[in-house]
């Protein structure tokens, strides 16, 4: 391979790299909160994961429409270069892999969930090598008061610092401190977060979050509130895209943290109301102006890559094992039963028990494929997203090795997970009584026998 | 007090947990030595011997990645 | 279930997106992509096979020249073989022709030479007969009678030799002078052969040779003078 460094494509690499040293020193990275669930968007029903998976139906569809659309029409037009050819390279090159795999008669109901999976998931984890995903997001203030009771639950968070009017980020330099841990603290400390310009566990007094619920006065006009909204998304969004153009040269992801407003959080529900139902446990998050040292804050990340979540992995995990007992039934009718229920050598064979063993095994096999599926690429993006901005926090100026390494690891996993509903579809297709007697029948080529041989062993 | 308790458990507990990636990545190791092993004697394959070595090495893989999500649940979720 | 974020709607969220997106995907992208893939691949199959087919007809179409040429070239080689022997027949008919033409021109030639020949001896004859008679009467005194000097003349160069009755059948008479028609019709009448040929030869110096098969008279003044001169010696 060679590369082209001529022109101007070095400069404008070079102007990138400078452009993410400097969005690292005026946005130092924090180390984001950590959570499994897709973090819930103020507006109480969107996940980020959910968002960045409709971004990813967004783009499969007009994926579809632009290649319907760049496609040659008749036999004898030349197709368009660009993407489209690539496109249809790899389109290719897949087609025929599956081919080789299953054989010509189930390859078009085989192959469409094949491509299908590769696509969903191949672009579900390389969104999280766009920069600021993971990064930019709404502002978060990690304090709920229990609306019965008064009493206020404060969690960990930072001070904010204002990059432009309206965007925020977060201040690695102020860890915020709750009264408690203010009282404690020895003088030099105190001091020391002196110096470090931070509002909470210095001399300055700062009035506990109690008195922020308190007051109603301190809530923001619902106008205000709109407005100051809609400016910080669009200030977050802009520099999503300097951000994003710093990636371009392996920039530091998480390097940007600011967002746009505070979060209102749950409402109350009016039907739970209705019905009486208790609201004890229910709390409701603090009102607080956004930039309120009095409350430490973090951010809930605009989008993060869909393979992180458990649902997302556990639909395709499902769809695909449920898919593959379909086709099974649709090649072999009621007999694909024997496979899981096999009773024909019961009296017959003196080992008849352990081919109903066997079976059962099978069909326990078929469940654990499930989470198999599932966790296989939840853990796999979920820990490569976490050592993206782990290696961004501790090397901010060269974490770009890891975004080639999960870059690969996206295409990996995602065909390692079509590849696996392919082989498993193409297993339920091949005909149990056939593999008795055949051992590994003609049908099965070499990559399908070798895996049957692994799979029992596999859960 | 506590919650420094119990931080440490999770993080000795998770710790432990990846011991089971030690599998992992033996397995995953031989499985690429005796595939590159294979494409060096016949080359001719090596599409058909890359194919099954990407497949063997997500199935050693798996091992590793439930161990690692068993600790990142402990981490994080628990 | 909670603490891993697993949420029955947001899983059938995914479940149906992923059907929807399936039937677009299917319908839109994998069917048409895959029938234009099919049709490329059917039209390279079907140009391979084209190319195949024309090399193979270009084969045969050499050696189908290869085969006309062979046999345009034996033609020509017959051709050429047949006008090179029509051309050496007619050369060398033309050749004999020639030959005989030539030969008929020499021999023509010839008998014109020795009648010329005859003719300049002829008219020499009297000339002869005139200085050998002032010769004579230079030698002897003696002046002869015109006639008695042309009939001595004459016999000096027709006289028959004595035994000229001995032969028969065809005659060929020698003389050293041609002789007139009167002489050969005497000549006949004296050989009283039936079939008598004339010829010249000047150097038998005067008398007549006269040649039947075999059989030859000489009665030639050259043979005289040689015999004369053996005896002299």
């Amino acid at each position: 391979m060679t590369f082209n460094w001529s022109g101007k494509r070095r400069w404008v690499a070079l102007l990138l790299l400078i452009a993410g040293f400097v969005v690292m020193l005026t946005v130092p990275p924090v180390i984001p909160v950590i959570q499994l669930p897709g973090e819930v968007w103020p507006n109480g029903w969107m996940t980020n994961t959910l968002a960045a998976s409709i971004i990813v139906w967004i783009l499969l569809i007009l994926l579809a429409f632009y290649t319907r659309g760049a496609m040659p029409k008749g036999s004898n037009e030349v197709p368009r270069g660009g993407f489209y050819n690539l496109f249809e390279m790899a389109f290719e090159g897949l087609y025929g892999f599956v081919r080789n795999i299953t054989g010509e008669r189930y390859l078009r109901y085989i192959f469409s969930f094949f491509m299908t999976i590769f696509l969903i998931v191949l672009l579900s984890n390389w969104i999280e090598l766009i920069p600021g995903v993971d990064s930019v997001g709404f502002l978060h203030a990690r304090a709920q008061s229990d609306p019965a009771t008064g009493a206020v639950e404060v969690e960990e968070g930072f001070e904010l610092n204002t990059v432009l009017p309206g965007v925020y980020a977060l201040d690695p330099d102020c860890p915020w401190l709750s009264p408690e841990e203010t009282a404690v603290m020895t003088v030099e400390a105190r001091i020391a977060r002196e110096q470090q310009n931070c509002a909470t566990g210095t001399t300055r007094v700062i009035e506990g979050p109690e008195a922020l619920v308190a007051g109603a006065e301190h809530e923001l006009e619902p106008a205000a509130d709109s407005e100051s909204a809609e400016a910080g998304v669009e200030a977050a969004a802009t520099e999503a895209a300097v951000a994003h153009e710093g990636a371009v040269t392996g920039d530091t992801e998480g390097a940007v943290e600011e967002g746009g407003r505070i979060d209102e959080a749950v409402e109350p529900d009016p039907e739970a109301a209705e019905t009486g139902e208790p609201q004890e446990e229910r709390l409701e998050a603090v009102h607080a102006p956004t930039g309120d040292p009095r409350v430490p804050w973090h951010i809930i990340p605009f989008l993060r890559a869909p393979s992180t979540d458990l649902n997302m992995t556990a639909a395709l995990a499902l769809i695909a094992v449920v898919m593959t007992q379909v086709l099974g039934f649709r090649a072999l009718g009621i007999g694909y039963l024997t496979k899981f229920f096999n009773f024909r050598t019961l009296l017959t064979s003196p080992l008849g028990g352990i081919d109903v063993a066997v079976g059962l095994l099978e069909l326990i096999g078929e469940f654990a494929r499930i989470l198999s599926f599932a966790f296989r690429l939840l853990g796999n993006i979920f820990a490569g997203s976490i050592l993206l901005f782990v290696m961004s926090f501790l090397i901010p100026f060269l974490p770009w090795p890891f975004f080639i390494l999960e870059f690969f690891v996206g295409i990996i996993q995602a065909l390692v997970f079509a590849l696996l509903t392919a082989i498993f579809m193409n297993l339920a297709t091949a005909s149990h009584h056939a593999e008795d007697e055949h051992g590994h029948a003609e049908e099965i080529p070499v990559e399908a026998s070798a895996v049957g041989e692994m799979t029992p062993a596999h859960p | 007090m506590e919650e420094a308790v119990m931080l440490a458990g999770k993080a000795i507990g998770a710790g432990l947990a990846m011991i089971g990636a030690l599998g992992g990545g033996v397995g995953i190791g031989l499985a690429v030595g005796g595939a590159v092993q294979a494409m060096a004697r016949n080359p001719d394959f090596s599409s058909t011997i890359q194919t099954n070595m990407i497949l063997g090495v997500a199935f050693a893989e798996a091992v590793a990645i439930y161990a690692l999500v068993v600790s990142l649940i402990i981490l994080f979720v628990l | 279930m909670e603490g891993l974020g697993l949420n029955l709607g947001y899983l059938l969220v995914q479940i149906i997106a992923f059907i929807v997106i399936y039937t677009l995907l299917t319908r839109f992208l994998y069917d048409p992509l895959t029938n234009v893939l099919r049709d490329r691949r059917q039209r390279i199959q079907r140009g391979l096979e084209d190319a195949a087919a024309a090399a193979n007809a270009r084969r045969n179409a050499e050696t189908e020249a290869e085969k006309i040429l062979a046999a345009a070239r034996a033609e020509a080689a017959r051709v050429v073989e047949e006008a090179r022997s029509r051309g050496e027949d007619v050369a060398r008919s033309v050749e004999t022709e020639a030959r005989a033409e030539a030969d008929r021109i020499r021999e023509e030639g010839r008998v014109r030479a020795n009648e010329e020949r005859d003719r300049q001896l002829a008219d020499l004859r009297g000339q002869v007969a005139g200085i050998a008679s002032a010769m004579a009467q230079r030698l002897i005194g003696e002046s002869l009678d015109q006639k008695r000097q042309q009939t001595l003349v004459n016999n000096f160069f027709t006289q028959m030799p004595a035994n000229a009755k001995t032969l028969s059948g065809s005659v060929e008479v020698v003389s050293a002078m041609p002789l007139t028609d009167e002489e050969q019709a005497r000549a006949r009448r004296d050989l009283g052969a039936e079939n008598v040929t004339f010829s010249v030869d000047p150097n038998i110096l005067g008398g007549l040779i006269l040649r039947s098969g075999d059989r030859v008279v000489d009665g030639s003044v050259r043979s005289g003078l040689s015999e004369m001169s053996g005896r002299l010696r």
